[in-house]
């Protein structure tokens, strides 16, 4: 026993060090293309730290949306990136002193802080003491979709409106040409593969309510799918081709959260307090239309924004 | 309904108009100014509630505080969003007939309803991780608001609003990691109980105020302020410069008065009010060179956040009645700024589409042409000096007085140099504008758009100036819940 937990500490210290030099390897690469491989597997290799402290949720969100989804947004800009030149430092030596002091005095101030309190660390938990001793009233059994759909639902109201400004932002910055080529390979991958992400991103949607998963994981799904229709050369990705349509599907996750908390408070509960023995199903509702909204949200993004007249 | 729910529908209202102005891109502005109508209507019940009923808490959810969310409403928070609230209608009033391009009029309406969503949750949220979603939504929306500016300077001054604004969301989610995992909630009012004085809590202090500085554009983290404010279209460069600056500021108060109230020494006070002065003279210096009317609109935003930060040190000494006069004074240079400096940038858009440009050596028979435009801007002129009648007169005249009584007479000798500065700047621009030219055409203005700018320039000058005495009162008496 104790030798396996000696393997699992060499193991994780491993982890550690490899984490610290991708990071570093990504920023100092001056060859953007590197960087970016680079970061991509930091992004897998922090989803197997998440795995190791025992967070599979945010292991799953980070592998399928900071290295899988973050991944093919960069390697998209990177194709239409024209000037195709390395990247450009601030090569003033002052500049560049006067940023590792900053990080040096930031990295310190956290660890200084982050030391103080790591000895009563474990007393102060009190919050993860109050989520179990209220799951039961959640309406779902596990406990991270419950401080995401119910206890701090707010918070997540409001993320799903942020990815609306990302999406809108991303227009606002400019036309995308769209010049995609279409790769054979991944037409034959598409045929079998699509359906297959669809039916994952319906297990692992249902799954959140007991285990690891939920409208994040598989809106990424989702999202992963429909970059590769448009990588097998479907111009419009699997997205309905009625553009107020899109807009509508883009709109539907916020829209029924804040439609079912302001109908709560109408109807006397206040705002998104769900009756206890309902709770199961508002939850259920509003993450599906969440998952159609985050998955054609990311599908988009990779596309460069929402279609508009003559601008596709 | 109850009373609480109106905490609820400030919040609720621009993301609904949001959401629908997205779906149905032809009525966008209708839905816009409707919406932004029905959120200034709310917001002054706000605050009618709280000045009836007191502070208003909302666990939504219906969870305990700690394991839920909560919104949490008082005096300060009320009023800070009837002044959004109040901005953001002028703007909407403003943008409708204000966007030429399809592209431009299609992506403003849901972005500037989702920057004005961000704006009342941040101000009415009570947890401070709720407060980094608010931070992220204001910042995402705000950097993409600018972008529509379209010019190239506007999409360079877009992405590096982006990237400065994500570096302060960074910083201070670090501190509210290291907070969590010492206190285990992240409701502010649990968070300031069991504060102590301890490193980690210096280090929380420390990243958050490093985070709000950057996003409050504080000197010398200004550098970002002047390209964005300045190239973003005017409804925009208004919403920036009076109220997302604002809102940064605001969260200092709140840290600083309510949940690092034991950290908070004279000292690190007297420190950021240092940097405060020099960002009142700095500013007011670069003002007094711009070349542009907006970019002097924009160096002058720097100087003025620069004495709000000037506030800090005389509150850090004062006591009793004297302090809270003083910090209902702060609060009301703040509103006054805010009304003021939107009222000025509504005026130059309007001047940069009749004249094609704002280069203020240029601007001579503008009085000619658009005379209730120029008077809008010495309205506002007469808010940035602080001259009475304004709030700001009142505010400044306050500091200085609290300056002299403390004995600290050196934020005296800023005061006097950063009035005198900005009467230059003024003065200048006015005496351009004032510039007579034979045979000037009187241009077609919709009354649509210098009647709102006049609106906000009258409330920052007289509505503040004369009207200010029972509003400053009841702040300084009843401002925070935390009872300051």
């Amino acid at each position: 026993m104790n030798l396996l937990d000696g393997l699992w500490g060499v193991l994780d210290l491993l982890l550690v060090a490899v984490l610290l030099l991708l990071a570093m390897a990504a920023v100092l690469s001056s060859d953007r293309r590197r960087s970016m491989m680079l970061f991509i597997v930091f992004g897998l290799v922090l989803a197997l730290v998440w795995a190791r402290l025992h967070a599979p949720d945010i292991a799953l969100a980070e592998a399928a949306i900071g290295a899988g989804l973050g991944g093919a947004l960069l390697m998209a800009t990177l194709r239409r990136d024209t000037h195709q030149q390395t990247d450009q430092f601030p090569q003033h030596p002052v500049v560049l002193w006067g940023v590792g002091v900053l990080v040096m005095v930031l990295g310190t101030a956290i660890a200084w802080g982050l030391f103080s309190v790591l000895p009563t660390v474990e007393q102060t938990w009190r919050k993860g003491a109050a989520v179990d001793a209220q799951l039961a009233f959640s309406g779902v059994s596990h406990p991270v979709t419950a401080v995401l759909l119910n206890f701090r639902a707010w918070d997540t109201l409001l993320e799903l409106a942020v990815l609306l400004a990302a999406i809108f932002g991303i227009r606002a910055l400019g036309y995308v040409r769209s010049a995609y080529v279409t790769e054979v390979a991944f037409s034959q991958l598409a045929v079998w593969l699509v359906p297959l992400l669809i039916l994952m991103a319906g297990y692992v949607l249902w799954a959140g309510a007991h285990s690891p998963g939920g409208a994040f994981q598989a809106g990424a799904l989702l999202a992963g799918a429909g970059i590769l229709l448009r990588l097998a050369g479907y111009s419009h990705a699997g997205l309905p081709t009625t553009r107020w349509l899109v807009r509508l599907g883009l709109v539907a996750g916020t829209g029924v959260f804040l439609l079912v908390g302001l109908g709560l408070l109408g109807w006397g509960q206040g705002f998104l307090h769900y009756p206890i023995a309902y709770a199961k199903w508002w939850i259920l509702l509003i993450e599906m239309l969440a998952t159609v909204s985050i998955g054609m949200t990311l599908t988009l993004a990779f596309m460069g924004g929402i279609p508009q007249k003559e601008a596709a | 309904m109850n009373e609480a729910a109106s905490v609820v529908w400030v919040i609720s209202l621009p993301l609904l108009g949001a959401l629908l102005a997205t779906v149905w891109r032809q009525y966008a502005a209708t839905i816009g100014w409707v919406s932004s109508a029905l959120t200034a209507g709310c917001a002054v019940w706000l605050l009618w509630v709280v000045q009836r009923a007191g502070v208003q808490e909302l666990a939504l959810g219906g969870w305990e505080i700690g394991l839920g969310i909560s919104l949490y409403a008082d005096g300060l928070a009320a009023v800070m969003v009837l002044m959004s609230s109040l901005v953001v209608l002028g703007c909407s009033v403003y943008a409708r007939h204000y966007f030429r391009a399809q592209r431009q009029h299609e992506l403003f309406w849901p972005l500037w309803l989702l920057l004005a969503t961000a704006l009342n949750a941040l101000f009415l949220a009570g947890d401070l991780f709720n407060v980094y979603v608010t931070l992220e939504l204001l910042g995402i929306s705000a950097s993409a608001l600018t972008a529509l500016g379209a010019k190239r300077a506007a999409l360079r001054a877009a992405l590096r609003y982006l990237v400065v604004g994500l570096l302060g969301s960074m910083l201070y989610l670090m501190a509210i990691t290291l907070l969590y995992a010492a206190y285990g909630t992240l409701n502010a009012v649990q968070i300031a109980e069991a504060l102590q004085v301890d490193p980690l809590g210096w280090a929380a202090l420390l990243l958050m105020l490093a985070g709000l500085a950057l996003k409050m554009a504080l000197f010398p983290l200004h550098f970002w302020l002047p390209p964005a404010h300045s190239n973003a279209p005017a409804p925009v460069s208004a919403a920036l410069s009076a109220l997302v600056v604002k809102a940064a500021f605001y969260l200092v108060v709140r840290l600083w008065f309510e949940v690092f109230a034991p950290l908070t020494t004279p000292l690190l006070a007297n420190a950021l009010g240092a940097l405060g002065a020099m960002a009142v003279l700095w500013g007011s210096w670069s003002a007094l060179r711009a070349e542009r009317l907006k970019l002097l609109a924009a160096y002058s935003s720097v100087a003025q956040l620069g004495y709000l930060v000037m506030f800090f040190p005389l509150l850090a000494v004062l006591e009793g009645e004297a302090r809270q006069w003083l910090f209902g004074a702060m609060v009301l240079f703040a509103l006054s700024h805010a009304f003021a400096k939107s009222a000025l940038f509504l005026a130059a858009g309007i001047l940069l589409q009749y004249a094609g440009h704002d280069r203020i050596r240029e601007l001579s028979g503008t009085t000619q042409a658009l005379p209730l435009t120029t008077f809008v801007i010495a309205l506002a002129g007469i808010a940035l000096v602080g001259l009475p009648p304004s709030g700001a007169f009142l505010g400044k005249w306050y500091l200085l007085d609290a300056a002299f009584k403390t004995g600290q007479w050196w934020w005296v000798l800023v005061l006097v140099a950063g009035s005198l500065l900005a009467t230059a700047y003024v003065f200048r621009l006015l005496g351009h504008a004032f510039g007579h030219l034979p045979a000037v055409k009187r241009p077609v203005v919709a009354a649509t758009q210098e009647i709102p700018a006049l609106a906000l320039a009258l409330l920052a000058t007289f509505g503040l100036g004369l009207g200010a005495m029972s509003l400053w009162s009841w702040l300084a008496h009843t401002g925070t819940g935390a009872g300051l």
